[in-house]
């Protein structure tokens, strides 16, 4: 059985990791679009249409989520089970979920700082890349922190529905099997990734506080 | 002299039906290269408002703003950017980037605009020295002092040569010793590179020692507009309420009160004749005797502005009057508020 919690827990923190990447590098600049077309008049419509995708994916529970994804995850991946489907399923999920992390974010930068940018005149990519993202790199490194662990929680989630990991030993050997200590270890070793990720998201994000 | 900066009829109002309200009204003035204006008025006149049209940080419902022979208030997004560029902003919380050093938020700027990084960082070591914050370039906005932010937020409004700088209440966070350092600083720099400053403060101290001319705001209106000793003597005079400073009001009833009121007037002095004897030198004219009961003498940025509340006795008051008139800025009847 340790080495099947091995391979599990590699499983687990592949999936948290590669979803965390790319929920991360779609959903920021998905988060930019909601900031930067809620600021603007001209790009209203714009605005509605984005914050509208973000609450409905939002607010499907991610395991209906997954049912409803069974054919775009087959086209996609070709698969509907194992960690790479999983993975697919896991950053649809939590793109809107940064989106709205990030978005947050920027709305918290200081109307000051706004004003004076507009007064170097600045123009939008200027803006965006020279002091939208740097000034909230750190709430954007602790909101990543947050992300990851949202998706701990949903790879475990995840396992029921046959993506591997520790989520889906704890099921197997557990729930069907009632080998507890599976479902011991499997437990611990999820909390012992969120800590982790928890103290080094920390870490990490008060680096760059100033 | 040449004209650079001129909003005719302004008018901002800020939200829409019932709860539109105000906030400037039918705004007129025209100010020439070089000088430094100040706007003041009480909290809530409208003061910031204004000073965020004039880079259109505020847009305004109607009326214009022309800068430097523009008009900017109809211009498209790429040209009111090239606009914004030569007009430098101090903003009241000084606003400098969190997550640059010193030497970056200075650089800023020019750096935006495709200036080499080594050579905008040259550029700013000069400023820098200036501005005495050499030794804090590496710093973050968060290490500094408050007078240091100030210094380095005028440092980045100046980088870029601009041609008008603008204020909000420049000192309104200083302790009194940085608060006279920064000012110093201003008047300096308007000299030395003749950029013209538009001043936003509710402090008299700013608006007597830097500024040449200014408008005082009520309730979005201008409710004076000139130069600041005659902006000076409406305040001591009481003719502009509310804005303090009205002369010893509380010492001044018991001065006078054994005097002939008719007797007592206030002389102004303004420039030259503030270092002349001429009220001796009348009085001994006309044989008139001089109770001095009040005085002041303040350096103002155009001059020395004195103050002088006289009781005079004697047979040729009225002659003795119309000669002193001549030779001060004002002799007039004190008026008992």
């Amino acid at each position: 059985m340790i080495a099947e919690l091995y391979k599990a827990t590699f499983e687990t923190i592949y999936m948290i990791f590669f979803s965390g990447f790319l929920a991360t590098i779609f959903g920021i600049p998905l988060g930019v679009g909601l900031y930067m077309s809620s600021r603007s008049k001209k790009y209203n419509k714009v605005y509605f249409i984005l914050d509208t995708f973000v609450n409905v994916f939002r607010s499907i529970p991610f395991i209906i989520l997954v049912l409803l994804l069974i054919p775009l995850t087959k086209k996609v991946i070709g698969t509907i089970i194992g960690t790479n489907a999983a993975v697919f399923n896991l950053t649809i999920a939590a793109i809107p979920f940064m989106a709205r992390l990030s978005e947050n974010s920027f709305n918290n930068l200081p109307g000051g700082i706004v004003d004076s940018a507009k007064s170097m005149g600045m123009t939008n990519w200027q803006f965006v890349t020279k002091v939208l993202l740097p000034e909230t790199l750190a709430e954007q490194i602790a909101n990543i922190t947050v992300l990851l662990i949202n998706l701990v929680a949903y790879t475990a989630i995840a396992g029921a529905v046959g993506a591997g990991g520790l989520g889906q030993l704890a099921i197997n050997y557990g729930y069907y099997r009632f080998q507890w200590d599976a479902v011991l270890y499997s437990v611990i070793i999820l909390i012992l990734i969120s800590q982790g990720i928890q103290f080094l998201g920390n870490r990490f994000s008060n680096l760059f506080r100033r | 002299m040449k004209e650079i900066i001129r909003a005719e009829d302004l008018v901002l109002s800020y939200g829409k039906g019932n709860n539109r309200r105000i906030i400037l009204d039918h705004i007129n003035f025209s100010l020439s290269e070089g000088q430094i204006f100040g706007i003041v008025g009480l909290s809530g006149a409208g003061k910031t408002s204004l000073l965020r049209t004039f880079n259109l940080l505020n847009t305004p419902d109607s009326g214009k703003i022309v800068f430097d022979g523009i008009e900017i208030t109809s211009l498209d997004d790429v040209k009111l950017r090239e606009i914004r560029k030569k007009i430098g902003v101090v903003f009241q919380n000084f606003n400098l980037f969190r997550s640059k050093t010193v030497i970056e938020n200075i650089a800023f700027p020019l750096i935006l605009d495709g200036t080499s990084k080594k050579e905008a960082f040259k550029k700013v070591s000069a400023i820098a020295e200036e501005l005495g914050l050499s030794h804090r370039l590496n710093a973050y906005p968060s290490q500094l002092s408050g007078g240091e932010q100030q210094r380095v937020a005028i440092a980045r409004a100046l980088i870029t040569d601009p041609k008008l700088i603008l204020l909000d209440e420049p000192t309104s966070s200083l302790d009194p010793l940085t608060t006279k350092k920064i000012l110093n600083l201003v008047l300096e720099i308007n000299e030395r590179h003749n950029v013209t400053f538009i001043v936003v403060t509710h402090e008299m101290e700013v608006v007597k020692r830097i500024c040449d001319s200014v408008a005082f705001l009520k309730f979005g209106k201008i409710d004076f507009l000139g130069s600041t000793h005659e902006f000076f003597i409406k305040v001591e005079n009481g003719d502009i309420e509310d804005f303090g400073e009205k002369i010893e009001e509380e010492i001044l009833p018991e001065l006078i009160a054994e005097f002939d009121k008719n007797h007592i007037f206030r002389v102004i002095f303004w420039g030259e004749n503030t270092k002349k004897p001429v009220l001796w030198e009348t009085a001994k004219k006309f044989d008139i005797k001089i109770n001095i009961l009040y005085g002041k003498i303040e350096k103002f940025k155009l001059g020395n502005y004195g103050s002088l509340i006289i009781e005079v006795e004697g047979k040729g008051i009225e002659e003795f009057v119309e000669e002193l008139r001549n030779s001060v800025y004002s002799i007039e009847p004190l008026r008992i508020f």
